[in-house]
């Protein structure tokens, strides 16, 4: 399992420097505007996407069939994947998070309720993307999988849409915001453990060409 | 012990179907597996690695049902596949770090002893090589690693004729060990008959014989006569013959040829040649 993560460490450091880059201008430009979350966010949507892309130099190369000749499981093939992405999502969110407390600190306005609220959404944005997306990839390949997780994330948008339009003002005034906080969380962590196992189930059923 | 038993292998796809293989490669040989393009030498290999499900059969590598902890087993097996896949951005030091990392056997000094015998270079990146060089790293990564196996599918293609020569060398000396075995796929028939103590020969999915090498080629031969000379060779001696404008060859058991008949030696790829054409 090292030598997976070895192996994607090194081409993490060659192929996603634009994503370190971006994130840094990005994280860095947070600091200074006010409201606008999009430059919170975007760094932690950016570095989801981070395994995919691994996953396409992988498919480009043709590693998968490569890595079926070494002494790995398909288990610990799809887990490399998600611990890398764990890896890099966590250290995004370190440094922004990092940025955003500073910032708040000399603002004299750091509340560590709204700090941990702004610290959740991020880890749900950052893992949410890899949740959705790995496991379409690891059954369908990249290419393929990429296009049934943009479906997927119109149905999923479309179906928000809907409700949120059936709900609002009914369910919503009834629920605690600590609630709907908890139980973002626990479904994003919820997805992102189903997403892993199912990419597992996907990937072993898969036969490498 | 025999590195390799398969046993009834069956594997079916939409217009191919891999038909009850039978095989079995003792430690210590090396057998080569001969066929056309898509006659199933690469569906075989990704079996036997169990990179593809088999439909039914069995597969015993090293002694161990290959379905059953078959990462383990692939510490013992070196693999170099047609195309070695290799993340492009990598150096050789830097596929050597992943390979330490992977395998418990794996012998620095080894691969980089290889590394520079086979003149793979420091610095470049994997998709800066040409297609020999990527063989030759993928050669070197199957034989730093104590492997007992050798599973090769055309790892000598795109090799120049020298450094071809040389690596079938290597492979020559890797079976010295009587544990050390290989299987190896090739359209290059002739390193497989400077090579192979067994042969199989693979068409359309099904095995037509499997044999060891000298043995065919004692009990086969060719006999180039004229159409009437051919009316005294009794039936059971010609398995194929072919006429051209200068009368006919043909292939014959050479148990069921007269003494007044010259046979010559075949070749293991004229033997492959001859055996496809009598099974269309």
């Amino acid at each position: 399992m090292k030598g997976l993560l070895l192996k994607d460490w090194y081409m993490m450091k060659k192929y996603c420097r634009a994503y370190l880059l971006i994130a840094v201008v990005f994280i860095a430009v947070s600091l200074f505007s006010n409201d606008n979350m999009f430059f919170v966010f975007y760094p932690c949507l950016l570095c989801g996407m981070i395994p995919i892309n691994l996953l396409g130099y992988d498919e480009r190369s043709r590693w998968m069939q490569y890595s079926g000749t070494l002494p790995y499981t398909k288990t610990q093939i799809v887990s490399g994947k998600y611990l890398i992405g764990l890896l890099s999502q966590i250290t995004i969110l370190v440094a922004t998070g990092v940025a955003q407390a500073a910032k708040m600190l000399i603002a004299h306005n750091f509340e560590l309720g709204d700090f941990a609220v702004l610290m959740l959404l991020m880890l749900i944005v950052s893992t949410l993307t890899s949740s959705i997306c790995l496991p379409f990839v690891f059954k369908l390949g990249v290419e393929k999988g990429r296009t049934a997780y943009y479906v997927m994330i119109g149905f999923v948008c479309g179906a928000s849409v809907l409700a949120s339009s059936i709900l609002r003002g009914q369910l919503v005034s009834e629920i605690q915001p600590n609630l709907i906080l908890a139980l973002v969380a626990v479904a994003g962590i919820g997805i992102y453990i189903l997403s892993w196992y199912l990419s597992i189930v996907f990937f072993k059923k898969r036969e490498i060409q | 012990m025999n590195a390799l038993e398969i046993k009834n292998l069956t594997k079916s796809y939409p217009g191919f179907t891999l038909d009850n293989l039978n095989l079995t490669l003792p430690s210590g040989c090396i057998m080569g597996l001969i066929g056309e393009n898509g006659a199933g030498k690469s569906t075989t290999i990704k079996l036997i690695l169990d990179m593809i499900h088999k439909d039914s059969g069995s597969i015993i590598i090293l002694g161990k049902d290959n379905t059953d902890s078959i990462e383990l087993t692939k510490e013992d097996i070196g693999v170099v596949m047609d195309e070695v896949g290799i993340p492009e951005c990598l150096t050789v030091k830097q596929v050597g770090n992943v390979m330490k990392n992977t395998f418990r056997n794996w012998d620095d000094a080894e691969y980089a002893r290889l590394a520079q015998k086979l003149a793979l270079p420091d610095k470049k990146q994997f998709k800066e090589f040409s297609r020999g060089m990527k063989m030759k790293l993928g050669i070197a990564i199957a034989l730093s690693h104590k492997a007992k196996l050798l599973i090769l599918d055309e790892a000598t293609s795109g090799l120049d004729p020298v450094v071809r020569d040389e690596v079938v060398e290597m492979f020559s000396d890797f079976t010295r060990d009587e544990n050390h075995s290989i299987l190896i796929s090739s359209h290059i028939v002739s390193d497989l008959e400077k090579l192979c103590d067994y042969v199989a020969f693979l068409h359309k999915g099904k095995l037509l014989l499997c044999e060891e090498k000298d043995q065919l080629l004692a009990e086969y031969g060719l006999i180039h006569c004229t159409a009437e000379e051919i009316q005294n060779l009794p039936a059971e001696a010609i398995k194929y013959k072919k006429e051209n404008p200068y009368g006919i060859e043909a292939m014959v058991l050479r148990s069921a040829v007269p003494a007044n008949f010259n046979v010559s030696p075949i070749s293991i790829e004229e033997l492959f040649v001859f055996m496809v054409k009598e099974a269309r």
